[in-house]
């Protein structure tokens, strides 16, 4: 692995990446809350 | 590695606030890693006092300090504190500091998110204790007294420990659970051009598949707990059987999360042994995409093997001998990690700093936590260690030596990075070998307390088992007193001392060292590329 200095990260690529961040940390929490509700109703 | 990028600190004009408002605002990766790892530290020495309170009593048979009743509050509280107060928020704040420097990213995803991610975490802590405060005032009958599994029917019918440490495990699960969502989505959207997922370190993968598993499963543990609640105070009866409920389903629901705990309290450290065994032998890390896939396969096996924690409760023999052989698979990805290890270090240029130490200390007892957990996996032979001292000597060594151990290996190696000074390490080794000996001294003899049938969870025993005991207790005020170096060594080092070089190890490999020590506020404006 070698490193080499790119360039600054763009205002655009940060806002795209923290937006994609943001739709799958949804997706991931709806998940968890779905199966903390689905759960409840569990029968034996 | 060949072409360092600078960010000299100085260069960054950051107009941040001071003061408490700085702590309690901060988005910034590394404050909150700070804030995680100080929180850490402050109930790592919390939840010690309690045990050494416990170890008090039972110096000598007989009833010496304590009533059965606070014994038991004390046994509960320690374990929850040192697993949700103590080892997991080190684990995370080990996240928080080195992923984005690892990955290359200039923070983490989510920054707000990981602030009320942290900042959750002290008022839950407070809920946990509190009940000892307010037992003194006269309010209530003191902290939850059924051990950290919670087991019904007991709880049920507890005091109002038990509600304080619902809601606290609520909150302290609603941490864990944004901490984890932060992880997956920093490490999936922001990892430098080049950094493919078979490139990305170790210690990021080791933390990706706990981030998962810790979304699996708490969800069932906050379920379960709600399901007490209700039971105790809305007149359902899930637990109750009684009212046609059932107490082993509680066990099942509890343990479906509590196993795969064990996993996510281990998984950060065993990504991190190969960064520390690659640095101090020289050598590039042995089997990286081995070590990757029994990540994986340890992730998935760890959520189909709970029902082992309670063989002796009536199992089907089919579930029984399922349970069985399903736990003891788990022992061939973690035997491919230990080979792993060992091979890096075989033939290396090898060192023994403080960190190295530990290492080494971690893989030699994590090694005796695995194989008497196999042991433990026999269901014939667990019919006897069953609720024994056997049982508390083998997940000491699993999470003393495997999770506590593991984290002051990354303290100690990180630390110079984190403050831009060298630890002192005189007081490293002492610190480790006082360490590594009274570990032993209070733990060995546990196993053969356990072997002779001494009961864990009971303030009073046989006359028979007096002198193992009061050898533990000797080992573990050692083993108490000694930490007290790690916190003072801590402090020294972020107060000044020698100045810490970007690269601080020699044989260090990977992003972070391009990094200044300690790294500028904003880790990585500039994006490296990694081919």
């Amino acid at each position: 692995m070698a490193p080499a200095v790119s360039e600054p990260f763009s205002g655009d690529d940060l806002a795209r990446r923290r937006a994609a961040s943001r739709r799958l940390g949804w997706a991931i929490g709806i998940a968890v809350l779905a199966l903390y509700i689905i759960g409840l109703f569990f029968k034996r | 590695m060949s072409i360092a990028t600078t960010h000299p600190a100085e260069h960054h004009a950051d107009h941040h606030p001071s003061g408490m408002l700085r702590w309690l605002t901060t988005t910034n990766h590394k404050d909150i890693g700070t804030m995680y790892l100080t929180f850490s530290l402050i109930m790592f020495f919390v939840g010690g006092a309690m045990i050494l309170a416990v170890r008090a009593e039972l110096w000598q048979p007989g009833l010496q300090l304590m009533q059965p009743e606070f014994f038991n509050q004390l046994i509960g509280v320690h374990a929850l504190v040192m697993i949700f107060a103590a080892l997991m928020p080190a684990a995370t704040g080990f996240a928080n500091w080195m992923i984005p420097l690892m990955i290359g990213a200039p923070d983490m995803a989510l920054p707000r998110l990981n602030n009320w991610g942290f900042w959750i975490l002290p008022p839950a802590a407070i809920l946990l204790t509190l009940p000892f405060t307010l037992a003194l005032m006269g309010i209530g009958d003191g902290a939850i007294a059924t051990g950290w599994t919670f087991y019904a029917p007991l709880s049920v019918q507890g005091g109002m420990g038990v509600d304080f440490a619902i809601l606290s495990v609520h909150m302290l699960g609603i941490s864990s659970i944004m901490g984890s969502i932060n992880i997956i989505v920093t490490i999936f959207n922001m990892r430098a051009p080049g950094m493919t997922m078979m490139k990305l370190p170790l210690f990021a993968w080791g933390w990706l598949i706990t981030a998962f598993l810790l979304i699996a499963t708490l969800p069932v543990l906050a379920g379960a707990v709600t399901m007490l609640l209700t039971d105790r105070h809305f007149g359902t009866h899930f637990f109750d059987a009684a009212g046609g409920g059932d107490p082993i389903l509680f066990q099942h629901l509890f343990w479906f999360f509590g196993h795969p705990e064990v996993y996510i309290l281990l998984l950060p450290v065993w990504g991190l042994m190969p960064h520390v065994l690659s640095t101090f032998t020289r050598k590039p890390t042995y089997g990286y995409k081995a070590q990757v896939y029994s990540f994986i396969a340890i992730g998935l096996l760890s959520v189909v093997v709970w029902a082992h924690h309670f063989f002796t409760v009536g199992l089907p023999v089919p579930a029984l001998i399922y349970f069985m052989f399903s736990t003891m698979l788990i022992s061939l990805p973690l035997a491919v990690l230990f080979f792993c290890w060992i091979a890096t270090m075989w033939k290396g240029a090898m060192t023994f700093e403080t960190p190295m130490l530990f290492a080494v200390g971690f893989i030699v007892l994590f090694g005796i936590a695995g194989l008497t957990g196999l042991i433990l996996a026999d269901v014939a032979a667990d019919a006897q260690y069953h609720h024994s001292y056997f049982v508390v000597a083998h997940f000491h060594y699993a999470l003393f030596a495997g999770g506590i151990m593991g984290v002051m290996t990354g303290v100690y190696y990180w630390l110079p990075k984190w403050t831009g000074h060298m630890y002192s390490e005189k007081l490293g080794k002492w610190h480790f070998w006082l360490t590594v000996v009274s570990f032993n001294l209070t733990f060995i003899p546990q196993f053969f307390l356990g072997l002779a049938g001494m009961p864990r969870r009971i303030p009073d025993y046989a006359l028979q088992f007096a002198e193992f005991n009061a050898i533990s207790t000797v080992g573990a005020f050692i083993l108490g007193i000694s930490q007290l170096l790690f916190a003072w060594n801590i402090w020294l080092c972020v107060r000044g001392g020698p100045k810490a070089e970007g690269r601080v190890w020699e044989g260090a490999e990977g992003l972070e060292w391009e990094l200044s020590s300690p790294p500028p506020h904003h880790s990585w404006e500039t994006q490296p590329v990694v081919k």
